[in-house]
């Protein structure tokens, strides 16, 4: 247990969106591995990538983020309050479980899985329409590569060579009934990709220099859209939750919501 | 009566050309079937985006362009259009209200022998399920044309029933207000037929039947569903004892359920003709009209058990 935790210690960025995440799975059941293992990425996207105006969240030219994996709403949520798209006092509590439209900073209401990369099309490709030099970031996960929509917008998008669209998968290897593996084995994830016409980038999914990095390169050098495979850990940087499929869903008592903070302090 | 007939798809490809030409914002998404879109694309090859066999892309993708400002119109066969896509459409397009106009070719028997993995009865029914979206029977193809014209100018959601053939041109007078509303055909004192989509050329052949024999009914046509027009149809209905609604459609949500829920119908009796459970012989559209007990004969003979009158 936690072998395969990653992450650098010192990233504040990140464990303060970790840190809100495990103060609501105090007071309520969250989907806390699913969010978990999205922080980096979520860290990397909104403090380093995404081109976007907390004070304007409907600026027409602004980059887009869909979270497919709706479920880790409030890992988005988080996100979203630290980097100042909520209105102050927001409680993470009042927000539904799956992003909804309205919600600021949310540009379009996800939660059953393998809608977001269509939408994600459809929003890339209404960049041609309207000039607009936006980039389209899409979290899916690797669960919910099971859905067959998933491989529709996958090969719409390289069809109509959608460069301005990014789907990051968080391969944290882990479904709620236990491993992709031995649910449903989606696995070689570069080689389908690939053969579905996209360029292919595999990087650590808690290294968040890395992923800003190589999300930088793909803005600058994409030739055609372009999936960011993150290798995550399901429940990162909390030693009794990271790839314990127990935590897919769960709310921690007293004892555990001082330990989980503790190692996030080692640990993020 | 002999109808003239027309396409309601053609007729609607010609509207939609000069829609794109009025609006530089408008983009049509097909899958894998351009009928609706051959001129708009010929004309404006970069407007029209096919999406191919897959109709949750097509209205996912949909959903990304519609957020993005601009004007979408979908067209693509109803049973497809309506089933496989219903999460998205419900989730992608209908709650958050988005302006997107769905247009389903082929809805309720129209594909006749293709068979039942092609006849969507109850598209009308499903989209009239979903949050807000409008939803429209037009009786032929003058009444489609205006429907569609005005819908790609409306905000929010929208589904227009199209045939997938030539139908009957019934000749829907011209509208004074809103094209949308229900509209009167023939006007007659012993009973009431209101008809949506193509069984308002059945109601307008049953009307002739009566009228031979003496009995004279109104026949009106209801071409929206949804948001359904109560206070019209009771209009219509307020003057009669017997009303029969006729349908090429489900039962439930229907034209003759939503009479009855909504109370429009008030205390008339009503006979409701509809689409039922039982299985579709292998028969081309008119045939299974006849089948499904919602052709001119069915309309006829409920007329008649009601008000009496003719020999059949």
């Amino acid at each position: 247990m936690g072998e395969s935790m990653q992450g650098s210690p010192g990233d504040v960025v990140t464990r303060r969106i970790c840190e809100r995440v495990i103060d609501l799975a105090h007071r309520m059941p969250v989907h806390v591995g699913s969010a978990l293992s999205a922080a980096h990425v979520l860290a990397a996207l909104y403090h380093d990538f995404l081109r976007v105006r907390p004070d304007q969240p409907d600026w027409p030219g602004r980059d887009r983020f869909i979270l497919s994996k709706g479920h880790a709403a409030y890992a988005l949520y988080a996100a979203l309050a630290e980097f100042g798209f909520l209105p102050d006092g927001t409680d993470p509590a009042e927000l539904p479980g799956h992003p909804t439209d309205g919600i600021p900073g949310v540009d379009a209401g996800t939660g059953a899985l393998g809608h977001g990369l269509s939408v994600g099309c459809g929003i890339a490709l209404a960049g041609r329409f309207t000039a607009h030099d936006y980039r389209v970031v899409v979290l899916l996960g690797d669960g919910e590569l099971n859905e067959g929509s998933v491989w529709e917008s996958a090969m719409f998008a390289a069809h109509h060579g959608l460069t301005n669209l990014i789907a990051i998968v968080d391969r944290n290897a882990m479904q709620q009934e236990g491993d992709t593996a031995e649910i449903l084995d989606t696995e070689p994830l570069v080689d389908k990709w690939a053969a579905f016409g996209w360029s292919v980038s595999a990087v650590g999914g808690h290294d968040r220099a890395a992923l800003s990095a190589e999300l930088r390169r793909i803005r600058e050098t994409a030739t055609a859209p372009t999936v960011l495979i993150a290798s995550t850990t399901k429940g990162n940087g909390v030693s009794f939750m990271a790839d314990n499929p127990v935590w897919h869903m769960g709310q921690l008592d007293d004892e555990l919501y001082q330990r989980a903070l503790a190692d996030l302090r080692g640990n993020i | 009566m002999n109808f003239e007939t027309a396409s309601m798809r053609a007729a609607c490809a010609g509207s939609m050309t000069e829609l794109a030409e009025k609006h530089p914002d408008l983009v049509a998404l097909g899958a894998d079937g351009r009928g609706l879109f051959t001129d708009l694309a010929a004309k404006f090859p970069d407007r029209y985006v096919d999406v191919g066999i897959a109709e949750a892309n097509l209205v996912g993708v949909a959903s990304g362009l519609a957020r993005c400002g601009l004007r979408v119109v979908v067209g693509a066969m109803s049973c497809f259009l309506s089933r496989r896509a219903y999460e998205q459409l419900r989730l992608d397009v209908a709650l958050p209200g988005l302006s997107v106009t769905l247009v389903g070719v082929g809805g309720g028997l129209g594909y006749g022998t293709l068979g039942p993995s092609h006849h969507a009865p109850e598209d009308v029914a499903l989209f009239a399920m979903l949050p807000g979206v409008r939803v429209y029977s037009p009786a032929d193809a003058t009444e489609a044309r205006r429907i569609l014209e005005l819908e790609v100018s409306t905000p929010g959601t929208s589904y227009l029933r199209l045939g997938a053939r030539e139908d009957p041109v019934v000749s829907v007078p011209a509208p004074v207000g809103d094209p949308r509303r229900p509209a009167v055909l023939r006007q007659g004192g012993s009973a009431l037929i209101l008809a949506t989509g193509r069984c308002v050329a059945e109601g307008l052949l049953a009307w002739e039947a009566l009228h031979a024999d003496g009995v004279e009914v109104t026949v009106a046509s209801v071409p929206c569903l949804r948001p359904f027009p109560t206070a019209d149809v009771a209009e219509l209905c307020r003057p009669f004892r017997h009303v029969v609604t006729v349908e090429e459609a489900v039962e439930a949500g229907g034209l003759g359920y939503q009479a009855v829920a909504t109370g429009a119908s008030g205390p008339a009796t009503l006979t409701r003709l509809c689409v039922g459970d039982g299985p579709a012989p292998v028969a081309g559209r008119e045939a299974l009209l006849a089948h499904y007990g919602i052709d001119a004969a069915a309309i006829r003979r409920a007329v008649v058990s009601l008000v009496g009158g003719a020999s059949t």
